[in-house]
């Protein structure tokens, strides 16, 4: 998904008199998700039998939507003093809030897609109620943004969209993923600032707690998905990509997060340790599905993260360097970063068997 | 479905934008009950559903389905899993440097 800023006045104009003046909008982003199609018979094949006694417990509970009356502004939520604000800081902290929004309304695009096209009941419901929690999140990133002068543009609709393809197992390890680390990164803010009250310089990280409890069930949920069907995560290729993705989603994380480092230390947080943190704890919940876990304890794992961190970076100065002088360095950066990955590819992992139960609850 | 050539159909649709503090989504459901195959292409055509802060707005539009032809659906397929990662962007963004 791509975040483009278009100007704020090309926003206005199209938007005529429904433009949102009230948020005194600065600047404008228009939201602009992929779209995926995947094998919808496949899909609806799923059988949740094996672990019905256990999906209808989550269902029932989302049903229920403990969460409903906890995206609401409060008396917690404090002012906010955006123009005190160190302008580097705003920055950063309107780039976290745009990519978390962002990433809640494509999870938004993508449950919907499959509950439109699904005939499976079970499966339906379960995406029905994840489309829900993620609109409703976007929706509540939405107007913090509106509060920091930037307006979110869904005009992206009219525009002409290509679907891409996914498997299904690939959407199961990359979403189940993405929802346990996304629980592990809102659970480990919230609280880090929970012993650092002064630290918290927005108020959006009070809600942190409740919010990450709908991660964590969207995570449940596709857990016990995978456990209809032990090949997923049994068969020796599976097990090679379930590496791959746990892999691939640490190493983005590492050097994304490094991308902002005011934002971290206001928080008062290492970046290095809070993703390794992170890390910890995504990698202990996923052995209630996945047969491993990554040894990010190996001697190798941090040297070889940062290597491919400083790959990042040298490959972004010289793609602005440009010219053959960039090429060349970009070739070159591509190639250890390339090289860093297979490194941390090749990692002996920590086996395990996961249990009989797969339902976790949260517990950091 | 023809190896080379695209199919180009036009499709009633029924966009909606929401734009609350309760939920921020937006989607396009076709009427006919058509549905998108990988590598398909979708036009939803008129000016932009632009919904102001607290609207939800419901329209029916048509949308031009550009068919992917039988190589483009295949090489779709084929392909389509390199971009999977894209499914990880929990509040990541595109640069390395702000
Ligand atoms: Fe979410
Ligand atoms: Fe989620």
């Amino acid at each position: 998904m791509n975040v483009h800023a278009t100007t704020h006045d090309e926003l206005a104009a199209e938007m005529g008199d429904s433009f949102d003046t009230n948020a005194m909008a600065q600047e404008s982003t228009l939201l602009n998700p992929r779209f995926y199609t995947t094998d919808f018979d496949e899909m609806d094949r799923i059988d949740v039998s094996p672990v019905r006694e256990e999906w209808d417990i989550l269902i029932a509970q989302m049903k229920s939507d403990p969460n409903k009356g906890h995206f609401k502004k409060t008396a917690d939520w404090d002012e906010v003093d955006w123009d005190g604000m160190d302008p580097k800081l705003k920055r950063e902290l309107v780039d976290f809030l745009v990519s978390s929004c962002t990433a809640e309304f494509s999870g938004c695009v993508l449950y919907k897609e499959m509950k439109r096209r699904g005939n499976n009941k079970d499966i339906c419901e379960l995406f029905n109620y994840m489309a829900r929690d993620e609109a409703r999140h976007a929706g509540f990133i939405n107007d913090a943004l509106r509060e920091a002068g930037v307006a979110v543009n869904l005009g992206f609709l009219t525009k002409a969209k290509k679907y891409t393809y996914f498997r299904p197992k690939f959407i199961y390890y990359a979403t189940y993923i993405s929802e346990k680390i996304g629980y592990a990164r809102y659970i480990t803010i919230y609280r880090h600032l929970e012993q650092n009250p002064e630290k918290r310089f927005h108020p959006i990280f009070k809600w942190f707690k409740e919010w990450c409890n709908d991660e964590f069930s969207h995570g449940e949920a596709f857990a016990l998905l995978m456990r209809t069907d032990p090949k997923l995560t049994q068969s020796f290729t599976n097990k090679l990509w379930i590496k791959f993705f746990l892999t691939a989603v640490f190493a983005t994380m590492y050097v994304r997060d490094h991308a902002r480092p005011e934002f971290h230390k206001a928080l008062g947080v290492d970046i290095d340790w809070y993703d390794q943190e992170v890390f910890r704890k995504t990698g202990e919940i996923a052995k209630q599905v996945f047969p491993m876990e990554l040894d990010i304890d190996h001697p190798a794992w941090m040297p070889t993260l940062k290597k491919i961190e400083r790959a990042f970076r040298k490959m972004e100065a010289a793609e602005k360097q440009g010219g053959v002088g960039g090429k060349l360095a970009k070739w070159s950066a591509m190639a250890s970063a390339g090289m860093g990955f297979a490194r941390l590819y090749v990692m002996p992992v920590k086996k395990s068997t996961p249990p009989a139960s797969v339902r976790l609850e949260p517990a950091y | 479905m023809s190896l080379f050539t695209r199919k180009v159909e036009q499709v009633p649709c029924t966009v909606e934008v929401s734009h609350r503090f309760e939920a921020l989504h937006a989607h396009v459901r076709f009427n006919d009950g058509s549905t998108i195959e990988p590598g398909d292409e979708v036009l939803v055509q008129g000016p932009p559903v632009l919904a102001g802060w607290g609207e939800v707005i419901t329209e029916d539009r048509t949308a031009v389905i550009t068919r992917a032809n039988a190589l483009e659906r295949l090489w779709t397929r084929l392909t389509g899993d390199f971009e999977v990662m894209e499914l990880c962007e929990f509040s990541f963004s595109e640069e390395i440097t702000l």
